[in-house]
């Protein structure tokens, strides 16, 4: 892909200095970094680094001791996770979290939630404006499905499908709110190399063909290598480096924290 | 819903067996009285006070679906808003005023139970949940008596507890067993509609399914929660004022939800369907049994039939008629 034709625009969200601690423990140490639109910004480390509880913070689960959340323009204290949810943050999860009794269909159809306007009483009796909504919602979910090449497994209740399908289907949820930046906690572990291929080409189309903020988790470094605009990473809590892949890869206390080093 | 095969094979076998083995027991033995206006009208009765048991098993169905988390405490919410109910009457409002102003106490005690309570336990595990609803149980078993006494009240909605005679006198039938089949099937209706055919119907069962995900999505707990306990409060209390009017309102009206369980595990702890048909088939099967097959394998059938046919379904149909079948891939 030519990196020259898409376009990256300016910060929409940043994180400065953010400290978060569960008791005495410290699991994230003066975080700073940005995310620009339309960007795929990684944020890689060891096990126990701390890069889910930075999506996390950023979504709202957790609320940090320090720092700030700016997005667009905006600065705060903490994310709420219904604001975040609502002004176009979306995510997946590390240990899948999906609706298991219901259906591919109904599990994407969630994530149309925020989007539903009509009242209780007009969804009640299935009528006017409810209904209206409802077909349209149902027709923007059969794009996603097609877009992630699910349409075999539409009915299935998603706890049958396997483990790819269903990174897939979580994958689908969180589009299916129409984001502007996506979270994605390791949305290739556990996968073949032919699963991740697949799972890499849909969120380089998403970024691509929908202009999509992407922040991503993940430890197999060909694809973040491949993918990211630009890569931080974390050990410990701490942050040892920022910066394009490149320049990341060949940094010294990133080659210590990932390959060891005596002390 | 789609309906399995199964399901109306297995509702055909205890239709038939319904029939057939009272008639066989009145045909085989001499001191079992058998015709047909008599069977009806015990099956008839029988269906009704089903309905009875369907009422109070819906609580649970509500809140199992929309929390994954059996409540405890739907015993207890019967109790307290048949109380509060006669309570504010009997403080002077008339029946109708005080059937409204006991929706919206049980709407703040749905408020409060989110807000103190579940608020602080999300994405904890399901038994947590539970053990959390074992103590709303207790709070409102006795707050409600601290409020408005222990004593036994009376609750008269004005409907004829005597039976009257229907098909030609051929048939004896209770009034208000009939009346409160009616309400039944009006409030099933109601939430049938709600459940399937709202965004809150989807977001419930979201929320039953894993809380962070539902919030994830932008899915607000907090009021799902409330909506959900309102409605279970709602169910409650039609439930308590039914059966407030058969035996009084007093503290063994928490008991009844004793009753409930056989009927969740025959309908399936997630089926709203399921809650109305298993009623029926314990409430006829009961009434069935203890009046066509007393006389020769010995009385008390009622007290047990029910849980003896729960436990059958244990071992056959753990997920019951309607439920949702677990399948855990591993």
């Amino acid at each position: 892909m030519d990196m020259n034709e898409r376009k990256i625009g300016d910060v929409i969200l940043a994180l400065d200095n953010i400290s978060l601690s569960f008791g005495s423990m410290k699991v994230l140490n003066n975080i700073s970094f940005d995310v620009k639109q339309g960007e795929i910004r990684s944020i890689i480390g060891p096990n126990g680094a701390g890069k889910s509880s930075m999506l996390n913070v950023i979504n709202g689960f957790y609320h940090p001791q320090e720092g700030s959340i700016t997005f667009r323009g905006e600065k705060r204290k903490e994310m709420d996770v219904h604001k975040a949810a609502a002004s176009g943050i979306a995510r997946t999860f590390q240990n899948i979290a999906l609706f298991k009794g219901m259906s591919t269909l109904d599990n994407i159809m969630t994530g149309r939630n925020l989007k539903i306007k009509s009242n209780l009483f007009q969804q009640a009796i299935y009528w006017g404006k409810a209904q209206k909504e409802e077909i349209e919602h149902r027709y923007k979910v059969e794009e996603i499905i097609d877009f992630l090449e699910i349409q075999d497994i539409r009915k299935t209740p998603v706890g049958r499908l396997p483990y790819g399908f269903q990174k897939r289907v979580e994958l689908g949820r969180a589009l299916a709110a129409e984001p502007d930046i996506l979270l994605l906690d390791e949305p290739m572990a556990g996968m073949n190399v032919e699963e991740k291929e697949d799972m890499s080409r849909f969120i380089l189309d998403i970024n691509d063909e929908f202009g999509t903020t992407i922040i991503l988790i993940e430890h197999d470094m060909g694809v973040v290598m491949d993918l990211s605009d630009r890569v931080v990473v974390l050990d410990y809590g701490l942050q040892l480096a920022d910066g394009p892949p490149d320049e990341v890869r060949s940094n010294q206390k990133v080659i210590d924290a990932y390959l060891g080093v005596s002390h | 819903m789609r309906i399995e095969r199964d399901i109306i094979y297995i509702i055909l076998a205890f239709i038939v067996l319904m029939v057939v083995v009272p008639w066989t027991a009145g045909q085989l033995s001499d001191q079992i009285f058998f015709n047909w206006p008599f069977f009806f009208e015990v099956a008839i009765g029988g269906l009704l006070s089903g309905v009875m048991y369907s009422l109070v098993a819906l609580g649970f169905v509500l809140i199992f679906k929309a929390s994954g988390v059996f409540n405890f405490s739907q015993g207890a919410i019967v109790l307290f808003s048949a109380l509060t109910l006669v309570g504010l009457h009997e403080l002077g409002l008339p029946m109708w005023l005080a059937m409204i102003a006991t929706m919206g106490v049980m709407y703040l005690v749905a408020v409060a139970i989110e807000k103190f309570v579940l608020g602080k336990l999300v994405n904890q595990e399901h038994i947590i949940l539970f053990m959390a609803t074992i103590g709303i149980a207790y709070f409102l078993d006795g707050f409600g008596q601290i409020l408005w006494g222990s004593d036994v009240k009376l609750l008269d909605l004005g409907i004829s507890q005597a039976p009257g005679f229907y098909f030609d006198g051929l048939i004896l039938i209770n009034d208000f067993d009939l009346f409160a089949a009616v309400v039944a099937g009006v409030m099933v209706l109601s939430l049938a509609i709600f459940f399937q055919y709202t965004r809150i119907g989807r977001a419930l069962r979201a929320v039953a399914d894993d809380h962070q995900a539902a919030l994830s999505v932008g899915i607000p707990l907090n009021h799902i929660w409330i909506i959900v306990w309102t409605v279970a409060g709602l169910v409650g209390l039609v439930a308590g004022i039914m059966w407030g009017s058969k035996m009084g309102v007093q503290f063994s009206l928490a008991l009844i939800a004793l009753k409930a369980l056989p009927v969740l595990i025959l309908g399936g702890f997630t089926s709203v369907p399921g809650a109305i048909i298993g009623g029926l088939i314990i409430g006829a099967g009961e009434k069935l049994a203890e009046v066509f097959l007393a006389p020769m394998i010995g009385g008390g059938i009622e007290e047990w039939f029910a849980y003896m046919l729960a436990l059958a379904f244990l071992v056959f149909r753990p997920q019951g008629l309607f439920g949702e079948k677990i399948i855990e891939r591993v």
